[in-house]
């Protein structure tokens, strides 16, 4: 044998080994399945970094009213004047110094200016998009908490542009459930009940001759609760979630599920102080706005008990509940964009009538090969098992998942693969019919077919790659494994396929079987 | 094996009836994707929410399109898939009519997927969840497991498996008797059918698109579908010559009108695989181009003098054999993704279909004579300059 064709065959074995290496056992856990192939849940969510903005503003305005307080700076009012803009009122000239000193020193965030007797703050752009940013990576990692705490496969959530974050679970059979789960504000908060519960909004006002009372707001019950009805309550809290120190899933004394929870130091104090005035009355146990349930306080709840919250729980809820809070609130409001999920029965049809339709095609495309080019069409149809072969070492190696596009791709390149090699048996034949000797037209046919071969490939993965940058989901999917197997295409169709002939034809090299 | 000896057939004397007849049907798909019916958009594209569902027993569009109208939800769109008589597309197009927030409107489309599914079900199971019965059909792998295990403590997990999977693959259980078989212990099987039901339909997929979403994956098919064909341009502008490049924009401009066209006729809804179809479509068109512009420029070094028309054909000729058997062996695999591939691969694999065709003739008809009028407009001024 000769040296560098001894070498070709140590790399395409090499290549070949590699692949089955990384793809074997051709099963789940080496090829990815793509939801719309798997079934699952994919969510596309935005996060309202406004929502961050408003937050940091109206903190900004506390911070500063104290140090007003503290300096003995005089003001009538502070205003909130939209998105990162605060105005202070009633600020006196003769003080200008000491407040631009103030700003300097505690709000470098800000820009600000002085109008007559009002001070302007602006929030900087930079320092708005630094907080935007943070809301968003913060939302991303709240989520993340959240699904870890499931026990997901697998899960991936990816963010997405400036404030698109893109969830999706694999395999997930119950996505109502995780959807809940990552939808959830949970902003968690005690408040006193002041009447209720009510049918509709009129009987609950009767008693305040339907206003609503300044300190007070109405909610309604969470209706997955069984919550239906509407409550008055007052408007500050009594601890919120961020009073919790720890949390987790009890049974009742009923043996229903509910979630425990202890207090800290400061909220505890609170609680038992709140909760020795008000026996015989009610705590609405309050999430994202909506009542899980309003307890009747029978006793001071001193700050080393904690308590329990029962809403009618199934075991799943209250464990996702006590996800949900010990993950976190998230950072700003989610809106969401998208929600897809795709049951895994039709995952597993598609699946089986796709491969079912695929391997048909393929046997016969082998079928026809072999027939119309006796044994170099066997060495064709050798090139197309090892596309494929490679194709499946690649998707492994790069974790990428096989999807429905990713098939669509996958035949493109399945006939771009007989497309070359059927150029290159007619580049031979012609060159057989002008009566070269064989090993001189396989040479030829190869080196003649070569460059419609390279060019085609090449600028369908150009087109590819752009497509991959410019697509979403489906698109990219296609995209991937159109480049990998063009890529595969390029080394079976021309090196490994020209392999084969060179070591076919290396005795007897009378005849040509094509 | 020989499918010919090389032809030589004049085929760019019909170049002006060929791109008349191209013309023809592009304008005719164009006025109709504007004036009549329009492209009909996915959910991908469009926004609202589509359901695939799957019926116990067989029923009809009609049945279904009637429990719809009883919650006011009859405009739906409701089709029929597979051939089971089991399976049903159900596309809400109730538009979120006092356009509030996207966040609510979102919330709307889902609010709608929930009323179509409690329209569908109707009362069904409601005495069986009263006296503590679960939906077979309905429930999840782990509370499944959790209440075998809390009766056969250990055998739980494996018998849950089981039975989802045997679920999965059919699509839904009709009747406890498809339990036989999976290996499950005579005790577990008859607590199964104690302690569960099997409700009338499961859903298999949902999707919700909310506007905003819509918008953005449109524009983003479109910027993608664009730059990746300015791609192809430069690239084979530049290892030919800008005829050809241009040739081939129009050649692959031409494939994706006449799919869009035909699919604006024949009512069929563009979503994202559809475009990684079309885009599908556009390789093999392109590839087939590039073979006959390879083999042309071969040939014009090997027929100086020669017009080009006439190189054109000779090229077209020698490269017949492969187009047949290779477009044929594609047309092959279409064909067995057509018949067999099942309902979600159906679209795609009619998109294929008349892609195979069209981009062979577009190839021969659209990119060569494209290159022949550039040449005749600009080609003599650069053969002056040199």
């Amino acid at each position: 044998m000769k040296k560098n064709l001894q070498w070709k065959v140590v790399l395409a074995v090499a290549v070949i080994g590699l692949s089955i290496f990384l793809a074997y056992p051709f099963n789940d856990t080496k090829i990815h399945r793509g939801l719309d192939l798997k079934g699952g849940i994919h969510l596309s969510l935005q996060v309202i970094t406004d929502d961050a903005i408003n937050i940091e503003t109206d903190q900004e305005i506390s911070r500063l009213e104290e140090l007003f307080k503290k300096n003995s700076l005089t003001y009538q009012k502070f205003a909130k004047e939209g998105l990162g803009r605060i105005s202070i009122q009633g600020t006196l000239a003769d003080q200008e110094g000491k407040t631009r000193d103030l700003f300097d020193q505690y709000s470098r965030d800000w820009d600000y200016s002085f109008t007559g007797d009002r001070a302007n703050l602006s929030l900087k752009p930079l320092a708005a998009q630094a907080l935007r940013d943070m809301s968003v990576v913060q939302a991303k990692e709240t989520i993340d908490n959240r699904v870890n705490g499931l026990g997901v496969s697998e899960p991936l959530i990816q963010r997405q542009g400036n404030d698109k974050i893109i969830v999706e679970l694999p395999g997930v059979d119950n996505p109502e459930r995780i959807k809940d789960l990552i939808k959830v504000t949970a902003i968690l908060e005690w408040k006193l009940v002041k009447a209720g519960p009510a049918p509709d909004e009129a009987t609950l006002l009767q008693a305040t001759n339907g206003q609503v009372p300044d300190d007070a707001e109405v909610l309604r019950g969470d209706p997955k609760r069984g919550q239906g009805g509407f409550y008055l309550v007052n408007k500050v809290a009594v601890v919120t979630g961020k009073d919790l120190r720890t949390i987790r899933r009890v049974t009742d004394e009923w043996n229903n599920p509910a979630v425990s929870f202890s207090l800290n130091s400061d909220g505890g104090a609170r609680f038992e102080q709140v909760t020795g005035a008000n026996i015989g009355k009610q705590i609405a146990i309050i999430l994202d706005n909506k009542v899980q349930s309003a307890p009747l306080v029978e006793a001071r709840i001193s700050r080393a008990q904690g308590g329990v919250i029962q809403g009618r729980f199934s075991p799943q809820e209250a464990d996702d509940l006590v996800v949900i809070l010990r993950a976190g609130a998230l950072p700003a409001g989610i809106k969401y964009l998208e929600e897809r999920t795709i049951g895994p029965a039709l995952g597993a049809d598609s699946i089986r009538q796709g491969l079912l339709a695929g391997l048909v095609a393929i046997v016969a495309v082998m079928a026809f090969m072999i027939v119309f080019y006796k044994l170099s069409g066997a060495n064709a149809v050798i090139a197309l098992i090892l596309n494929v072969l490679i194709l499946f070492g690649a998707l492994a190696y790069f974790k990428a998942a096989l999807t429905l596009p990713g098939i669509a791709g996958i035949i493109l390149s399945i006939g771009m693969a007989v497309d070359a090699n059927v150029l290159i048996f007619e580049r031979i034949k012609e060159e057989l019919a002008v009566g070269k000797g064989v090993a001189s037209a396989i040479t030829q046919g190869f080196s003649r077919a070569f460059s419609a071969i390279f060019d085609s490939n090449l600028t369908t993965i150009i087109s590819a790659v752009f497509l991959f940058q410019f697509g979403t989901g489906p698109i990219r999917g296609y995209a991937v494994t159109l480049v990998i197997s063009l890529l595969a295409n390029l080394f079976t169709a021309v090196f490994i396929s020209h392999l084969l002939f060179d070591l076919m034809v290396r005795k007897s090299a009378k005849k040509l079987s094509i | 094996m020989q499918l010919f000896k090389t032809p030589s057939i004049r085929f760019l004397k019909y170049k002006y009836l060929a791109l008349g007849l191209a013309f023809a049907i592009v304008l005719a798909g164009v006025i109709n994707i504007a004036f009549f019916k329009g492209l009909k958009l996915g959910v991908d594209f469009g926004e609202g929410t589509l359901l695939r569902i799957m019926l116990k027993t067989p029923s009809d569009e009609g049945h279904i399109r009637d429990l719809l109208q009883t919650v006011g939800l009859g405009k739906s769109q409701v089709q029929k898939s597979g051939s089971s008589g089991r399976e049903f597309q159900i596309r809400a197009v109730e538009s979120v009519r006092t356009k509030p927030s996207d966040k609510e409107q979102i919330e709307a489309h889902e609010a709608l997927a929930d009323k179509i599914i409690a329209a569908l079900k109707g009362d069904d199971g409601t005495a069986e969840r009263a006296r503590g019965l679960v939906d077979l059909n309905g429930i999840d792998e782990r509370s499944l497991t959790a209440l075998l295990e809390s009766a056969f403590p250990g055998s739980g997990p494996e018998a849950a498996r089981a039975i989802i999977a045997q679920r999965n693959t059919a699509g839904i259980v009709a009747d406890f008797r498809e339990l036989d078989g999976l290996g499950l212990k005579p005790e577990v099987r008859s607590y199964i059918q104690d302690k569960t039901y099997l409700g009338k339909m499961t859903t298999l997929s949902r999707e919700t698109v909310g506007p905003q979403a819509g918008s953005d994956l449109r524009r983003k098919a479109v910027l993608a579908t664009i730059w990746s064909l300015m791609g192809m341009l430069v690239y084979i502008a530049l290892r030919f010559k800008v005829a050809n490049g241009v040739a081939a924009i129009f050649t692959l401009a031409q494939d994706v009108l006449i799919t869009m066209s035909i699919y604006s006729f024949t009512s069929r809804e563009i979503n994202l695989p559809i475009i990684a179809g079309i885009l599908t479509i556009v390789g093999f068109s392109i590839n087939d181009t590039i073979v006959i512009f390879d083999r042309v420029r071969e040939n014009q070094k090997l027929m100086r003098g020669k017009p080009l028309e006439d190189v054109m054909n000779i090229s077209i000729n020698q490269c017949l054999g492969r187009t047949i058997i290779t477009s044929g062996t594609v047309f092959l695999t279409v064909m067995a993704l057509f018949l067999f591939g099942g309902e979600v691969i159906n679209d795609f694999a009619f998109l294929m279909l008349i892609g195979t065709i069209e981009g062979v003739y577009s190839t021969v008809y659209m990119s060569c004579p494209v290159v022949l009028f550039w040449q005749s407009w600009f080609g003599s001024k650069n053969a002056r300059r040199r």
